[in-house]
């Protein structure tokens, strides 16, 4: 059994993500039966638990809390929920952990069940952590709302777990919002609109913060509980293609497909569901990594082009151009890029 | 739609309802039904429609006026006013004889009730006028009521920014602007759920209120954040207010429905004098840095 599931896979265990966001909604007077309208989900399912939902499920539930919902605030509000949430093994593992460190790599394996869309890589360099976000499902129009409920959680469940303020910097792709207002309240003042990467950095030191409930024993046996739940799935189709492309570059489309043990046809078909083409999805990956290189670490062209394995710097140019829309000299004009002066 | 207000109105719907029914008998009883060719079906819609809207108009005072002297004022007005209309209406299924009398009391009731409603829209004025007082410190010169915040019925982050906006622009000598954020909410929300939450937001925002002066203005900035806007008030002038709010939050012991137990909050608070040329949204970030440096050193 292979441990990602598709967009229509009902295989996510996040019955706590749709009922916080069913009773937030319920009490700001959404009617419930027009909340789950067109999602194929049954409040009684969610009540008992027992079956599992799929990501389109939770992100049409998302959407119809977006429209219901009075004001800006929903993704926000949910946010502040999700963590612990009910006292499930999953909250007593991120409750137990170490230090931010340790919790960020125990959250890959619960991910599932507080935010499944969102998946985080760490990245440090020069003294500071680089926690690179990206959609794990292809969520498309719910990114922002996702997102929103994905960093309100993080910055909530680290002033719990931590009982003091991780100064997080956010970098979000998109323009400065409107409702700026719940972005100041919930994720403090380091913000960035129009960004380059998205991501959450904050100094390495923070790393080492250690958490006040940190239990070596409490921590075993919630990891003893959740293998005995014996549920492989942990993470998202896009997640898992986009994996495997930072891993092997200039993968072909044919050895992605033996990798996941499927035929080309069924790939390319899969991907479509997911609003992604193959080589989309190549470029982001690629994207990513040279926006990396060259905003974060500084580097340049050449040093870049050796990095991803380029011949020569106009094949490296030409191909910056294409996955980003400017040349690498407009980008770094563009953007001057990291400073945290703000 | 919220219905709520509907069963209070039992006996005027009741009235409505009796006002048309004796419309119809009374047509009824006094003539005979016309042929099926002569009725002119252009009148059947003019003078129908109008019948129906003032039903539509009387569902709207229902489902939106609480029972009071200026709501039975309206609803005897329209009543009258339905009244003639209905009758006008069935003229076009029954041909009367005694013409005379009927048309009287076709035609009388119409005048009537448009007077009834002059006057009830003048008392309505009145009405409002004394809302208005109501609501001073929640509002300022302009009514957007889409922009209230659905918790604390105080106005909202947008409407706050347009405020500010016209006062920067106006160029008001001395401005001040309040940003209140509660400590610990979230722990408290943990504690005690998310409705005792809403309730202490409301709460806390009908304190915050008192203890403004009339010319103030409250708004929910964002979660638990408030903001306060402080025209023509110096920076001592304000810190003042702002002790005076802290102190009276500091003394206010909020009862948990459950246990009844009184919990106690504090504010972190910070405060901002606009200059000249100042932005709502530097202004904004001004507020927002300073409150976020004095919980760091807290």
């Amino acid at each position: 059994m292979s441990n990602f599931a598709a967009l229509d896979d009902k295989q996510l265990p996040a019955h706590q993500l749709a009922a916080s966001l069913i009773d937030l909604a319920c009490a700001r007077g959404v009617d419930r039966n027009r909340l789950l309208r067109g999602t194929g989900i049954f409040y009684e399912d969610i009540r008992s638990g027992k079956h599992r939902l799929s990501a389109s499920q939770l992100l049409r539930l998302m959407a119809n809390a977006r429209q219901l919902m009075p004001g800006k605030d929903a993704a926000f509000l949910l946010g502040r929920r999700l963590f612990p949430g009910a006292h499930t093994a999953s909250a007593n593992l991120l409750m137990h952990c170490r230090d931010l460190g340790d919790a960020l790599k125990l959250l890959g394996l619960v991910k599932m069940q507080f935010c499944p869309f969102i998946y985080g890589q760490l990245h440090i360099y020069n003294q500071r952590c680089y926690w690179l976000l990206d959609d794990a499902f292809g969520c498309a129009g719910e990114f922002q709302f996702v997102l929103e409920a994905y960093c309100t959680a993080l910055a909530a469940a680290s002033r719990q777990l931590f009982a003091q303020r991780v100064p997080f910097h956010f970098d979000f792709p998109f323009p400065r919002p409107r409702h700026i207002q719940e972005y100041e309240e919930n994720l403090g003042i380091r913000l960035r609109f129009n960004q380059p990467l998205l991501c959450i950095s904050f100094e390495q030191k923070y790393l080492r913060q250690p958490c006040i409930q940190f239990s070596q024993t409490l921590k075993w046996h919630a990891l003893r509980q959740l293998r005995a739940q014996r549920s492989k799935i942990n993470m998202g189709f896009l997640e898992a293609v986009k994996r495997q492309l930072q891993q092997h570059r200039n993968m072909a489309l044919s050895e992605l497909a033996e990798v996941f043990n499927i035929s080309p046809a069924t790939l390319k078909r899969r991907l479509k569901q997911h609003g992604v083409s193959f080589s989309q999805l190549q470029d982001e990956v690629n994207r990513q990594q040279a926006l990396f290189l060259l905003h974060v670490k500084g580097l340049n062209n050449e040093a870049i082009a050796a990095e991803m394995a380029f011949n020569d710097i106009p094949n490296f140019r030409r191909a910056f151009k294409r996955w980003t829309g400017s040349t690498p000299s407009q980008a770094r004009l563009g953007w001057k890029l990291i400073d945290f002066s703000g | 739609m919220n219905y709520s207000l509907l069963p209070l109105h039992s006996k005027r719907i009741a009235l409505v309802l009796c006002t048309a029914l004796s419309a119809l008998l009374l047509s009824f009883s006094h003539g005979e039904i016309k042929a099926w060719q002569v009725i002119s079906w252009l009148d059947v819609v003019g003078e129908g429609g109008i019948a129906l809207l003032t039903l539509v108009w009387l569902f709207f005072l229902f489902v939106s006026r609480p029972p009071g002297r200026v709501t039975d004022l309206l609803v005897l007005g329209l009543s009258c006013f339905m009244f003639s209309a209905l009758l006008d209406l069935m003229d076009e299924f029954v041909r009367h004889q005694s013409g005379y009398w009927l048309s009287l009391v076709e035609s009388i009731p119409a005048p009537i009730g448009m007077v009834l409603m002059t006057w009830a829209l003048y008392q309505w004025h009145q009405e409002q006028l004394t809302l208005n007082q109501q609501l001073r410190r929640r509002e300022a010169q302009s009514r957007q009521h889409h922009q209230v915040d659905w918790v604390t019925r105080l106005y909202g982050a947008d409407y706050l920014r347009e405020q500010l906006t016209k006062h920067l622009d106006e160029g008001v000598s001395s401005l001040s602007v309040l940003m209140l954020d509660i400590d610990n909410f979230d722990q408290f929300n943990r504690r005690y759920g998310d409705q005792e939450g809403d309730r202490l937001l409301r709460e806390l925002s009908e304190l915050i209120l008192m203890n403004i002066r009339q010319t103030d203005l409250a708004c929910r900035y964002a979660g638990d954040r408030f903001i306060v806007l402080l025209p023509e008030t110096q920076r001592p002038q304000a810190v003042t207010l702002a002790g005076q709010i802290l102190e009276s939050v500091r003394h206010f012991a909020f009862k948990t429905r459950e246990s009844g137990e009184a919990v106690f909050h504090t504010l972190s608070c910070a405060l901002v004098s606009a200059v000249a040329s100042d932005q709502a949204e530097a202004l904004l970030d001004r507020l927002n840095r300073q409150l976020e440096l004095g919980r760091g050193a807290g």
